[in-house]
């Protein structure tokens, strides 16, 4: 028991190890030549296409279901018509960062983790190496970069999957049309709501895109240990992606950044 | 030529490489044979500048691998080709795009300098009618070809084989086999092959060295190598024998 109990904690530590190391190498080889403008290209490509879909779809739940809240809360307390500014608040300044932030994770991070580590079992990234081709600079910077570069796209196609999903709901289900919706969101929502909530979204995707590469990268061992390791990714990222909406959530209602 | 003098490698808790000494000469193509997890590919790897040995020294055309700075060592890189176990093809690559990455990434040649060396490349492993292939859609020995291309496309002077019939079958590894004769005999590359495979070493070796225990037990000729009493015929032909008859007396 002991022995199974510090071989975890040795590949716990070596995940940490590895994901810290990525950090490092991402920003010393970031700015040395050649720039892969090519890789940068596809993956942002490969990105868009795979994570459209997934955070589409979780836009239209998400729109249903903070409406539906909002819409039953405000039907109690006699406020129904502010049912509209209570969930495209909540919709756009928390719930889709944070949950398209772990869509993200659990759909981009783990093909990230699963891809590098293969690459890393077959030899390809020895290949790299002694191709004069530095692996951190050809594979882990693009996806990266695309990842800063698509979330927040993707979180913009979220939120009008979001916004359309919940007043199709607020209209049906609670009888408030579109104007009188629409009205009462404008009231309560700020430019900076938004700015700050992509801002969020871009530092998501660059812890997860690190840490799902650095994991690949470092990965040592089997299929077991791939599978093992991938789980790690998925576990990491979605601690990692709770912890930076709390610091960020602290920060601005220390320094008010959204309220502006 | 390659010189490796008292090199010492190994992994936390598990040595693997004691103290490896052995010249690879020019020209000539030498063959390291010895058990499967012996640390034959990892000295490959050492070599390579891949994995960094605790001890010992590694020359190449007499400049020091062990602990070179990271420009010198792209540089002795560029005079090595490897092919790995499995091939290692990109898998997001067609058979051209694979072979001709080095030449691309380094934008070491004009577009149309890179699309004949490919296709020369391709012709000379018998892959020419490939070229659009995936490598998800090719079998293992054709992996290996292509491999082979791509590593000879800079046109190094040492190609390293990491067991190169590894898991093939007979007449795939016939075809590989009969792919470094040949490119022994046109290239006049200094080969390194690293293997447990007797038909391949008898068919391609000018010497063999023996692998136990980390370090090089033997080294010889190929025709002092199979004659008896040598310690790679001992190797070879009497291990053979005892496990078959050992095998044969349990049946």
């Amino acid at each position: 028991m002991s022995h199974a109990k510090s071989e975890a904690v040795q590949e716990w530590k070596h995940a940490g190890a590895s994901t810290a190391s990525m950090y490092a190498n991402f920003f010393f080889w970031l700015f040395r030549e050649p720039f892969p403008t090519r890789q940068l290209g596809q993956q942002i490509t490969r990105v868009m296409l795979e994570g459209f879909g997934i955070l589409a779809v979780a836009g239209v739940v998400e729109g249903a279901m903070f409406a539906w809240l909002a819409g039953w809360y405000g039907t109690k307390f006699s406020v129904v018509n502010w049912a509209g500014a209570a969930s495209l608040y909540l919709l756009l300044s928390a719930a889709t960062t944070l949950i398209g932030a772990m869509m993200f994770a659990a759909k981009i991070g783990t093909a990230f983790t699963v891809e590098i580590g293969s690459m890393q079992m077959s030899g390809q990234l020895d290949a790299l190496r002694l191709m004069a081709v530095e692996p951190t600079q050809y594979i882990v910077i693009p996806r990266v970069l695309a990842s800063i570069l698509s979330l927040p796209i993707l979180k913009a196609i979220s939120d009008i999957c979001a916004i359309g999903s919940a007043i199709v709901l607020a209209r049906l289900w609670f009888d408030i049309s579109v104007p009188v919706f629409l009205q009462h969101a404008l009231l309560v929502l700020r430019h900076t709501i938004l700015t700050t909530s992509y801002i969020r979204c871009a530092l998501h995707a660059f812890f997860i895109a690190i840490n799902a590469c650095g994991l690949g990268f470092h990965f040592q061992g089997g299929a077991i240990e791939l599978g093992r390791t991938t789980t790690k990714s998925i576990v990491i990222n979605l601690i990692c992606v709770l912890v930076i909406d709390t610091i960020y959530g602290v920060m601005d209602s220390v320094f008010g950044w959204s309220t502006l | 030529m390659i010189s490796a003098r008292g090199v010492r490698f190994g992994f936390p808790g598990r040595p693997v490489l004691e103290d490896i000494t052995i010249d690879i000469e020019e020209s000539l193509t030498t063959v390291v044979v010895g058990r499967s997890g012996i640390g034959k590919s990892v000295f490959l790897k050492c070599i390579t500048g891949l994995l960094r040995p605790q001890a010992g020294s590694i020359t190449i055309d007499g400049e020091e691998v062990v602990g070179a700075a990271r420009g010198q060592l792209l540089a002795i890189r560029r005079r090595i080709g490897m092919l790995f176990q499995e091939g290692a093809l990109f898998d997001s690559m067609s058979v051209y795009e694979n072979v001709a990455f080095p030449l691309m990434y380094h934008k070491s040649a004009s577009g149309k300098e890179i699309d004949r060396r490919v296709r020369a490349y391709l012709d000379l492993v018998g892959m020419l009618e490939y070229t659009h292939a995936m490598p998800r859609e090719l079998s293992g020995g054709m992996k290996r070809k292509v491999a082979v291309a791509r590593a000879m496309i800079l046109e190094p002077r040492y190609l390293l084989y990491d067991e190169p019939t590894a898991g093939l079958d007979p007449a795939s590894a016939a075809v590989v086999e009969s792919m470094i004769r040949r490119l022994q005999r046109e290239g006049a590359i200094t080969s390194l092959v690293v293997t447990h495979d007797i038909d391949l070493t008898r068919y391609i070796a000018d010497r063999i060295a023996l692998m136990e225990e980390g370090r090089i037990t033997a080294h010889a000729g190929r025709e002092d190598a199979f004659e008896e009493p040598s310690a790679i015929y001992e190797h070879f032909i009497e291990n053979r024998e005892r496990i078959r008859a050992e095998n044969g007396n349990q049946g």
